[in-house]
C-alpha cells in the first residue's frame, strides 16, 4: 500500500532528524555557535512538526481551511509569545 | 411523559431540568443561573457601595472589602455577563440558522453543568476563612500564597472554580463552532445568518483562543498554590548548606501578559452578543434592515481580530519598553475605528426606519447611549500618557461599568426581546418602561459622579472627603439600580402566568427564523427541515427531502414567511450528511436525555474543591483527601457511562456546511479543541521563553543541574514518534479489515505511551534527588523558576499522554472485540488528538533537554 509506504518514510525522517538534534548538542555546536545551532534545531523541530501535521493527520488531503483553523491557534501562541518576550529585550 | 418530549419529563418535572441536553432548556438554564449571579454579586457591590458612604472601613472589615470588591469583578464578568449572553445564544442561535438542536446536545448540557457547579465552588470558597481578595485582575505576586493573609486556602478555590469555568467555556466554544459551521439550513450562507448569529459566532471564535491563554495563567496560578511551583513569586528562597535567593523577575509581567492577552478580547466577548441584541432590536422595532449591514459584519471581525492585538495598553504603567507602548497605543486607537462605524449603522438604521419605543428597544437604545459614553471615555486610557494619570483611578472603573454594563443593558433588553418566545408570554409593557426608567437613571446615578470622582483611588475604601457627595450620589444610583431589578424580576415571573398569549411573534418586522415557529417552539423546533433554497424559509416535509436527495429541484415545500436577516439566499453549493439519514426519520429517534453531564460536573466540583486542601504539596485536611478521592471516581466513572450511553444526535440531510464540508462534525470538534490546545500549549511554552528571556536566555543553565541530561529527553522522543506512527497503522489496519493489526497497533501505542511516562517518572525521580554544591536539596518543583517551568509544562504534556492513553486502553479494548474494522474514523480522531501531543513534544525536547 503506498500510504503505508509514506508513513513509514516519514518516520524515518521523523526518527533521524530527533537524532541530530541530539547530535548537534553531542558535537558541541552550542558551545562554539550557539544561535545557529539554536536556529538550525529548531527549524528541524518545525519541520518535523509539518510532516507530523500534514501527513499523520492528514492535513495535506483536509480542506485547507482546517489548515487555516490550525494555523490561527498557532498565530495567537506565536503573537503572545513573540510581542510579550519583544516587551523586555 | 409527553411523547413529544422525546424522553425527557415534562416542564414541571424537576427531574426534566437533571436530564434536559435540549438547546432551549439548557438556554433558559443559563438564563436563570446567571441572573441568580448578577444578583449575588449585585448585593456585594452594593455592599461596598455602603461602605463607600464615608471614606474609610466602617461597614466592612478591610478584608471582607477586599473580598466583596474582587468577588463581584470575578462573578460579574465570568459567571454573569457571558454566561447571560450564551443563555440566548444556547436557545436562539440554532433556532435562527434552522438547526434542530446544537452539534454535541450532551457536551453542551456539560458545559451548562461545569458553569453551575464552577460558581458554587466559587461560592464555596467564601466559607473557607476568605474567598480571593486581590482584584478580579488577580495580579501577582498578590495571587500567590505568600501573599494572601489568613491562607489561601479560598483563593485557590477562587482559581479553582474558574479553571472549571474555563472549561465550560472551551466546551461550548467547541460546540457552537462545530454547529454554527455544520448544520445551517439549506440556503443559509454564513453571510446571510441573522446579525445575533453572526455575533456570537465572532464571539465563540475569540473566546476558543482568549480563553485558552486564560487557562494556561490559571492553571499555572493553580499550580503555584498546590504543588509549589515558583511562576508568579519574585523571590526564591532556597534553603540548604547555602541558603541563596534566586530573583524572578518576569513574575508580575508574566501575569499581564497572560491574563490581558485574554483580558482584552473578554471585553469584546462580553459586548459582542450584545452587539448582536442591539442591531436585532434596531431592524424589528425600526421596521427596516440593518443599514450598511455588510460593513457592520466586518467591523465585527476587523474588532474580533485587533482585540488580539492590544492587549499591553493594560500595561502602559509597567517596566515593559516605549516601542511596544507606542505601538499598543497605535492598535488600541485604531480599534475604536471600527465601533465607530457600527454605531453610525445603528443609528442611521433608526433614522431611516420608523421607531416603536417597546421594552426591549429602550434597552438597546440605552446600551448604545451608555457605550458611547463607555468607548469615548475609554479612548483617553489608550493614550500612553494620559493613561500615566488615570491608571488605577475611578476614571477606570466608571469607563469599563459604561462598556460592561452597557453591554449587559443590551443584553436585558434581549431578555424582554426573546421572553415571548421562550415563555409563550407577553411581559407587561407599563411595568417594563417602569423598570427601564429606573435602570437608566440609577445606571447614570452610580457611574457618572464617578467620572467627577475619578482622583479616587480603585479598590480603596479612602478618599478624600471633599469627594464624598459623588460618592453617596453613587451609593443612591446603586440602590436604584438594584430596586429596578426587583421590578424586573415580578414583571417576568408574574407574567409567566397573567401574561397575553404571544402568539407565533409578537415584533411586527422581526424577520429572523425563531419567529416562524410557535412559543415556546417544539421540541423538534421546526415542522420539517428548514431551507432557504428558494430565497425564503420554507420547511421541507420528509418526501421533499428525499425528492432533494435523488437530485429533484422541484420538491414540495410547507409554510413559513421569514427570510434570513441578510437577505435573500441564492443556491449554492448543497452538502448532504455524511450519513444520509432523512431528517425527519432520525427526529424519531433523536436523544435529548442524559444525567451524566450533570454527574460530570458534580464529580469535577467535588474534585476541585478536594484539591483545594492541597497547599504548596500537602493536604491540608482528611476531608479534602476524602472530596479528591470521590470526586475522581465520579467523574472518571460518569465520563466512562457518557461514553457507552447510547445517544443518537443526528446532522440534517440536508445542510449548508461551508467550508467544512468534507469534515465530519466529531472530525472537526477535534480540530476546534485543538487549535485552543495550541495556544494553551503555547502559552506555557511562551511562558517558559518570557521568563528565560527576563533572566537571561543564556544564563539560564546556571538554574539546573548538570544531572538534567539529553538522553532521558531522546529516548521519550523516539517512544512518541514510534508510537505515533503506530496510531497510524492502527488505522490502516483498521480500513483493512485486520483486527490483529488494529490490536497490535494499539496495544504497541499503549506500551510506547505507558514507556514514555515510566521513563519520565524515573528522570523526574533522580532530578528530584540530586545532590550537587548548586543543588545540595535535590532540584524539584520549588528549586527555581527553570525547575518549575520544566515540571510543569513537561508535566501537562504528560497529563496529555495520560489522557490519550486511557482513551487508546479503551479503544484497544474495543478493537479486541472487533470494533473499527473498515470503519477507522474513531481510531482516526484519537490519532488526532495522540499526534498533536506528539508534536508538543517536538518542541519541548529541543528547548527543556537541548537549549
Amino acid at each position: 500500500m503506498t500510504r503505508t509506504k509514506l508513513y513509514v518514510g516519514i518516520y524515518v525522517v521523523l526518527f533521524a532528524f530527533a537524532t541530530v538534534q541530539a547530535l548537534v548538542e553531542f558535537a558541541g555546536f552550542l558551545e562554539s555557535a550557539y544561535w545557529e545551532a539554536f536556529a538550525a534545531i529548531m527549524v528541524l523541530s518545525a519541520i518535523k512538526a509539518v510532516l507530523v501535521a500534514a501527513y499523520y493527520q492528514h492535513l495535506r488531503w483536509e480542506p485547507r481551511s482546517v489548515s487555516y483553523l490550525v494555523a490561527g491557534g498557532l498565530v495567537a501562541a506565536t503573537a503572545l509569545t513573540g510581542a510579550a518576550a519583544f516587551s523586555i529585550l | 411523559m409527553s411523547s413529544h418530549e422525546h424522553g425527557l419529563p415534562p416542564k414541571s418535572s424537576i427531574s426534566r431540568w437533571f436530564l434536559t441536553t435540549n438547546h432551549k432548556d439548557v438556554g433558559i438554564l443559563y438564563i436563570v443561573t446567571a441572573l441568580f449571579f448578577l444578583v449575588f454579586g449585585g448585593v456585594l457591590a452594593l455592599l461596598f457601595r455602603i461602605e463607600l458612604w464615608e471614606p474609610g472601613a466602617q461597614v466592612l472589615s478591610e478584608l471582607s472589602y477586599n473580598q466583596s470588591v474582587s468577588a463581584h469583578g470575578l462573578l460579574m464578568v465570568f459567571w454573569f455577563i457571558s454566561p447571560f449572553a450564551f443563555g440566548f445564544a444556547n436557545y436562539v442561535v440554532p433556532l435562527q440558522m434552522g438547526a434542530e438542536d446544537l452539534a454535541f446536545p450532551r457536551l453542551n448540557a456539560l458545559s451548562y453543568w461545569l458553569y453551575l457547579f464552577s460558581g458554587l465552588l466559587f461560592g464555596v470558597s467564601f466559607f473557607q476563612g476568605s474567598t480571593f481578595a486581590g482584584g478580579w485582575t488577580m495580579y501577582a505576586p498578590l495571587n500567590v500564597p505568600a501573599y494572601i493573609p489568613d491562607g489561601a486556602l479560598g483563593a485557590t478555590t477562587a482559581v479553582l472554580a474558574l479553571v472549571m469555568f474555563v472549561a465550560s467555556v472551551t466546551v461550548s466554544s467547541v460546540n457552537f463552532l462545530t454547529t454554527m459551521y455544520r448544520m445551517r439550513a439549506e440556503g443559509l450562507r454564513m453571510r446571510d445568518l441573522p446579525i445575533f448569529s453572526v455575533s456570537i459566532l465572532l464571539t465563540v471564535w475569540m473566546m476558543l483562543f482568549a480563553f485558552a491563554a486564560l487557562l494556561a495563567a490559571l492553571m499555572i496560578l493553580s499550580a503555584d498554590h498546590i504543588i509549589g511551583t515558583k511562576y508568579f513569586v519574585y523571590q526564591i528562597t532556597q534553603s540548604g548548606a547555602v541558603t541563596r535567593t534566586v530573583g524572578n523577575e518576569a513574575a508580575s509581567l508574566l501575569w499581564a501578559h497572560l491574563f490581558w492577552f485574554f483580558g482584552h478580547p473578554e471585553v469584546y466577548i462580553v459586548f459582542f452578543p450584545a452587539l448582536g441584541v442591539m442591531a436585532e432590536t434596531f431592524q424589528t422595532f425600526a421596521g427596516r434592515r440593518l443599514v450598511g449591514r455588510k460593513w457592520f459584519i466586518l467591523s465585527m471581525v476587523l474588532v474580533a481580530l485587533q482585540s488580539f492585538m492590544v492587549w499591553m495598553h493594560h500595561m502602559f504603567l509597567t517596566n515593559i519598553n516605549l516601542t511596544i507602548k507606542t505601538v499598543f497605543m497605535a492598535t488600541t486607537i485604531g480599534i475604536s475605528l471600527p465601533f465607530d462605524l457600527m454605531m453610525f449603522s445603528l443609528i442611521y438604521t433608526l433614522i431611516k426606519g420608523k421607531v416603536r419605543f417597546k421594552t426591549p428597544f429602550l434597552f438597546t437604545l440605552g446600551s448604545v447611549i451608555l457605550f458611547i459614553v463607555g468607548g469615548i471615555t475609554g479612548v483617553f486610557l489608550g493614550a500612553v500618557v494620559l493613561d500615566y494619570q488615570f491608571r488605577g483611578t475611578y476614571w477606570v472603573v466608571a469607563h469599563f461599568h459604561y462598556v460592561m454594563v452597557g453591554g449587559a443593558t443590551a443584553l436585558f433588553g434581549g431578555l424582554y426581546y426573546w421572553y415571548p418566545k421562550m415563555t409563550g408570554k407577553m411581559y407587561d409593557e407599563f411595568l417594563g418602561k417602569v423598570n427601564f426608567a429606573m435602570y437608566f437613571v440609577g445606571f447614570n446615578l452610580l457611574y457618572f459622579p464617578m467620572f467627577v470622582a475619578w482622583e479616587t483611588p480603585r479598590r480603596v475604601f479612602e478618599y478624600e472627603a471633599g469627594l464624598t457627595v459623588w460618592h453617596q450620589i453613587a451609593t443612591i444610583g446603586g440602590l436604584l439600580l438594584g430596586a429596578s431589578f426587583l421590578v424586573m424580576f415580578y414583571n417576568l415571573f408574574v407574567s409567566l402566568w397573567r401574561g397575553a398569549d404571544a402568539g407565533d411573534t409578537p415584533w411586527e418586522y422581526a424577520t429572523s427564523a425563531e419567529w416562524a415557529v410557535s412559543s415556546p417552539p417544539p421540541m423538534d423546533n421546526f415542522p420539517g427541515l428548514p431551507s432557504y433554497r428558494d430565497g425564503s424559509l420554507s420547511f421541507l416535509s420528509e418526501s421533499a427531502v428525499a425528492a432533494r436527495l435523488r437530485g429533484d429541484g422541484t420538491a414540495s415545500t410547507d409554510g413559513g414567511d421569514p427570510t434570513a436577516d441578510g437577505g435573500v439566499a441564492t443556491g449554492t453549493a448543497l452538502d448532504t450528511a455524511t450519513e444520509t439519514h432523512l431528517e425527519t426519520e432520525d427526529v424519531e429517534h433523536a436523544d435529548h436525555a442524559s444525567i451524566w453531564p450533570f454527574a460530570v460536573g458534580l464529580g469535577a466540583f467535588l474534585t476541585m474543591l478536594g484539591l483545594s486542601g492541597v497547599q504548596q504539596g500537602t493536604i491540608v485536611g482528611t476531608e479534602y483527601a476524602a472530596l479528591l478521592g470521590v470526586g475522581g471516581v465520579v467523574t472518571f466513572g460518569s465520563l466512562v457511562a457518557m461514553t457507552r450511553e447510547p445517544f443518537h444526535a443526528p446532522e440534517a440531510a440536508l445542510a449548508e456546511r461551508f467550508p467544512y464540508a468534507d469534515v465530519e462534525k466529531l472530525k472537526l470538534g477535534m480540530w476546534v479543541f485543538l487549535a485552543s490546545d495550541v495556544v494553551l500549549f503555547g502559552a506555557f511554552i511562551g511562558s517558559h521563553a518570557f521568563i528565560r528571556v527576563a533572566h537571561g536566555w543564556r544564563e539560564w543553565h546556571n538554574l539546573i543541574p548538570a544531572e538534567h541530561v539529553t538522553m532521558p529527553g531522546l529516548i521519550n522522543t523516539y517512544l512518541l514518534l514510534t508510537s505515533s506512527f503506530l496510531v497510524v497503522l492502527a488505522m490502516v489496519a483498521a480500513k483493512k479489515g485486520s483486527r490483529r493489526g488494529t490490536v497490535l497497533s494499539l496495544v504497541g501505542t499503549l506500551a510506547l505511551g505507558i514507556g514514555f511516562l515510566v521513563n519520565k517518572a524515573l528522570e523526574w525521580q533522580h532530578l528530584f534527588h540530586v545532590h550537587s554544591e548548586a543543588f545540595p536539596q535535590g532540584w524539584d518543583l520549588s528549586t527555581n523558576v527553570a525547575s518549575s517551568t520544566f515540571y510543569l509544562t513537561t508535566g501537562l504534556h504528560g497529563a496529555h499522554v495520560a489522557v490519550g492513553l486511557v482513551i487508546c486502553a479503551y479503544m484497544t479494548i474495543r478493537a479486541w472485540n472487533g470494533a473499527y474494522q473498515g470503519d477507522p474514523d474513531a481510531i482516526e480522531y484519537f490519532g488526532l488528538y495522540w499526534h498533536f501531543v506528539d508534536i508538543v513534544w517536538l518542541f519541548l525536547f529541543p528547548l527543556f533537554y537541548i537549549l
